[in-house]
């Protein structure tokens, strides 16, 4: 019986369950989700594959010839360690972490670097 | 004099009362418990093997997962190990907001296992309640770390993230909203008969007992057995940070209970103390990522929310660990369970599993598998003992 | 040639008071009590089938029908499948001599008060064999259970049920619930007010005593040791998977209308009521105000142990409805 009083006044509070996906809290700073490869910054040194706790970084090509960099997110632990590593800051994590797809296609995030040509600027596309 | 036939119930390895599957074979005679026999070793999971073949800085993110609701004590604890093997000062600071990241973690888990105790006893408000506040705990650990769970805070030679000053405020606020909440329940648990009931003269463990069956941790300490491994071999900041061993005579369930608010309110005062003195500084020092640990053998103990925890580094100088041992708090407490659960009805038997606050994702180290014949088993520590009596006898010349 | 009459039986029997008006009256109560229940714990319950959840029991039920019924190979197979049937159909039997659609129930006669407790007796002996015939240990042991709970919560179920039929004279349930129509209907006199504020007063003993027994029957916290989750996994309804698991939960939906109905019946006058408002209503009203409280005591207390239930009852419940009793008579003989 001691716990009545508690009981009733729940009964005019608003219930505590967050109702997602219709109501959705933003994500703290900080959070470690989704990974951003800054392809300009890259030197590709391939730290960040090496100390990968989970191997799911691999890189396409090395040093500054590097064409691509893939993670694969079905193994990664989203420890943040290559983040940590990497000597240029090219990997950021960012905080978007609703990530879970109907299929695996958006398992495997590949990031490419299109070589420079005479004319063009090197971009940086997700694929 | 009729003869009572003996009726077993297997209480696992898929029980709603086991959070993680183990198996508990229990005697019956009517309602009462006559024998209990644990067999653990469903979530054995090669750990301690893929450890020999990862480097140190891959090994901390894969004892992180060990356990998720005890995850920075392995990863701090390897931390502490490989710094001792290598001869690491590690910077206040850092043990600072380590200590910091300990006690919160003891928060969450105290009153995760507050409210799952709850939930046994079939007290489903108090559990939502509990688990309603203690999300509170969440969120600090969310904003700290980046992560609920998987907190990956410490690394070895310090820690990875540092904590602002708004972020200080924030603890100190979520704290007082705890603290409030679990005086609450504290007081709510000590008055409603009912649940006393439930929990007064179950699962008792005599204090001769508790010392010959290897209890650790809060089953120890509501024997009335002060010993912490925080105060009997303080590591981090805590030979600086006063706090207190909290202890209970009772011996049974409601101690347990009482013992683990009393540790919450502790574990408060320690992360108060700990904000109110943080040192300025770095906060962790330089190592190399593919680090060479010198040939030593060290032993790290540390005071897991639910006992000793112990790790072992055996290291031959490269850059892998040559063997890597954990001794988890369950381990040592499944004993006294077997031996807690005699005497006690059917319906007992969850929260007496329960008060140990078992958690067998850290504790299967290891069971025996014959792959030819597909047959698997436990070995208790006579046949252990015999076996590598006749394995030295073959061996050793 | 079927008549008109006989026509209209059926169709009583099988819409309105009858089966189809019970079964959606149930689902709609089970609905209450997961709302309510749910609120008083800060979270939301059901949300969204329906408008806030009010199809939930539906769509639980359905699911559950469309399942695969498996029977163990060692059960007992006759009374296996013979069990939810019974379990069904029980509570059935008993709505149908308490008074819904008017002060006379669709089968009343004198002496359904003593039918009445013995179908609830039948039920969970009916519990008993399902556990049985399982030959599941958690079966056998939540059969088990439910027999001794039983045995512990029938003394003063009766007894306290046998009280307004003292006072009304009469063991036919129609008429204990249309006697508080007739009895605060008079003048009032200091004697006659006295009178009836010991009568409100010994009857909300009774009350008191009368719905902690049907909570034991309904088997709800902190009575639910025959299927204790955490202890004994479902317990006696552990094998019954599929349409059998079906007619299981509606049978104990239906068995909370007939628990809160006979509560409205003998304590709270039955469908009838001081406003001129159709009896219908009323008796949704007051059923609704009985799953209110007994989901109120199911958020309040944690699961008692069968042998912490046996004592109390009979140590401590047992006896206040003895001195109810003795109460009771002694008002009879003032009225």
């Amino acid at each position: 019986m001691a716990m009545e009083p508690e009981l009733l006044k729940h009964l005019t509070k608003k219930p505590a369950t967050l109702l997602y996906p219709f109501e959705k809290r933003p994500a703290p700073k900080g959070l470690r989700g989704r990974h951003k490869w800054h392809a300009d910054k890259c030197i590709g040194c391939g730290l960040c594959a090496q100390v990968c706790p989970a191997f799911a970084i691999e890189l396409d090509g090395r040093g500054l010839e590097i064409k691509g960099w893939t993670v694969h997110l079905d193994r990664c632990v989203f420890c943040a360690q290559c983040a940590e590593v990497c000597p240029v800051n090219a990997i950021e994590l960012t905080q978007e972490h609703e990530l879970a797809g109907y299929d695996r296609g958006g398992i495997t995030l590949k990031f490419t670097k299109a070589l420079p040509t005479q004319a063009d600027e090197p971009k940086s596309e997700k694929k | 004099m009729g003869e009572t036939e003996e009726f077993i119930i297997p209480v696992g390895p898929q029980h709603p009362a086991l959070k993680e599957p183990t198996n508990f074979t229990i005697t019956v005679d009517g309602e009462y418990v006559v024998d209990a026999k644990a067999r653990p070793g469903y979530n054995h999971r090669g750990v301690e093997k893929a450890m020999e073949s990862r480097t140190y800085i891959q090994n901390l993110y894969l004892l992180e997962r060990v356990c998720g609701i005890c995850s920075i004590c392995h990863m701090t604890n390897f931390c502490l190990t490989v710094e001792e093997a290598m001869g690491l000062e590690v910077p206040a600071r850092a043990n600072y907001i380590r200590t910091i990241m300990h006690e919160i973690e003891r928060l969450h888990s105290h009153s995760l296992w507050l409210g799952v105790a709850a939930h046994e006893i079939g007290f489903d408000t108090l559990f939502y309640y509990i688990w309603r506040d203690r999300e509170v705990i969440m969120d600090l650990t969310e904003s700290i770390s980046g992560n609920r769970v998987n907190k990956a805070m410490p690394t070895i030679g310090g820690v990875r993230r540092n904590i602002s000053p708004e972020l200080l405020r924030d603890i100190r606020k979520g704290l007082d909203i705890f603290e409030e909440r679990i005086k609450y329940y504290k007081s709510l648990i000590l008055k409603e008969t009912t649940v006393l009931n439930r929990a007064i003269r179950v699962g008792v463990l005599t204090p001769h007992d508790a010392v010959a069956l290897c209890a650790v941790g809060p089953t120890l300490r509501a024997s009335g057995i002060k010993s912490d491994v925080r105060a009997d071999d303080p590591y981090l900041v805590f030979d600086e940070v006063p706090f207190n061993v909290m202890t209970h005579d009772g011996c049974d369930v409601a101690s347990r209970v009482i013992v683990r608010c009393d540790e919450m309110f502790e574990s408060i005062n320690v992360i108060r103390y700990c904000l109110d003195h943080m040192p300025d500084g770095p906060i962790r020092v330089k190592v190399p990522v593919i680090m060479r640990v010198p040939e030593t053998e060290t032993v790290c103990l540390w005071e897991a929310p639910r006992g000793e925890l112990i790790h072992y580094l055996k290291s031959t100088g490269g850059t892998t660990p040559y063997r890597y041992k954990i001794r988890a708090p369950t381990l040592g407490n499944i004993p006294s369970v077997q031996r807690m659960l005699i005497g006690n009805y059917i319906a007992d038997i969850p929260i007496v599993i329960a008060a140990i606050d078992p958690c067998f994702s850290c504790t299967d180290r290891m069971t025996f598998v014959d792959v030819n014949t597909e047959k698997n088993w436990v070995w208790d520590s006579e046949q252990l003992r015999r076996y590598s009596r006749k394995w030295y006898q073959q061996n050793s010349h | 040639m079927v008549s008109t009459e006989l026509a209209l039986k059926v169709v009583e029997i099988l819409v309105f008071p009858g089966f189809f008006f019970l079964i959606v009256y149930a689902l709609f109560l089970e609905w209450v009590d997961r709302k309510f229940f749910a609120r008083l714990q800060n979270r939301y319950g059901p949300e969204h089938t329906g408008w806030k959840g009010i199809l939930q029991p539906w769509a639980d039920l359905i699911k559950l029908l469309a399942k695969e019924d498996i029977t163990p190979a060692a059960a007992d197979k006759i009374m296996f499948a013979a069990v939810p049937i019974v379990y069904l159909a029980i509570p059935l039997t008993i709505m149908f001599m308490v008074p819904i659609w008017n002060s006379n129930a669709y089968i009343g006669f004198p002496g359904d008060l003593i039918v009445v407790i013995f179908l609830f007796t039948l039920l969970i002996l009916s519990v008993f064999f399902g556990g049985w015939s399982s030959v599941n240990r958690f079966g056998i042991v939540g059969g088990l259970r439910a027999a001794l709970q039983m045995l512990s919560y029938e003394i003063p179920m009766a007894l306290a049920a046998v009280g307004p039929a003292i006072l009304a004279k009469s063991l036919s349930i129609s008429n204990i619930a249309a006697w508080p129509s007739k009895v605060f209907a008079g003048n009032l006199t200091p004697y006659s007010v006295a009178v009836g504020a010991a009568t409100v007063f010994v009857m909300a003993v009774g009350f008191g005593i009368f719905t902690l027994c049907m909570i034991a029957e309904l088997e709800k916290i902190p009575f639910d040791i025959p299927e204790a989750e955490t202890e004994i996994v479902s317990g006696w309804q552990v094998e019954f998977s599929g349409k059998k698991l079906a007619l299981l939960r509606l049978g104990s939906d239906i068995e909370l209308v007939a628990a809160s109905a006979l509560m409205t019946a003998l304590f709270l006058g039955g469908p009838l009521g001081p406003w001129p408002i159709p009896p219908v209503v009323w008796f949704i009203v007051k059923t609704t105000i009985c799953v209110l409280i007994i989901s109120n005591v199911r958020a309040l207390f944690p699961r008692f142990r069968i042998d912490q239930m046996s004592h109390w009852m009979w140590k401590n419940i047992v006896p206040i409805a003895v001195l109810y009793i003795v109460a009771v008579e002694m008002l009879a003989a003032v009225m």
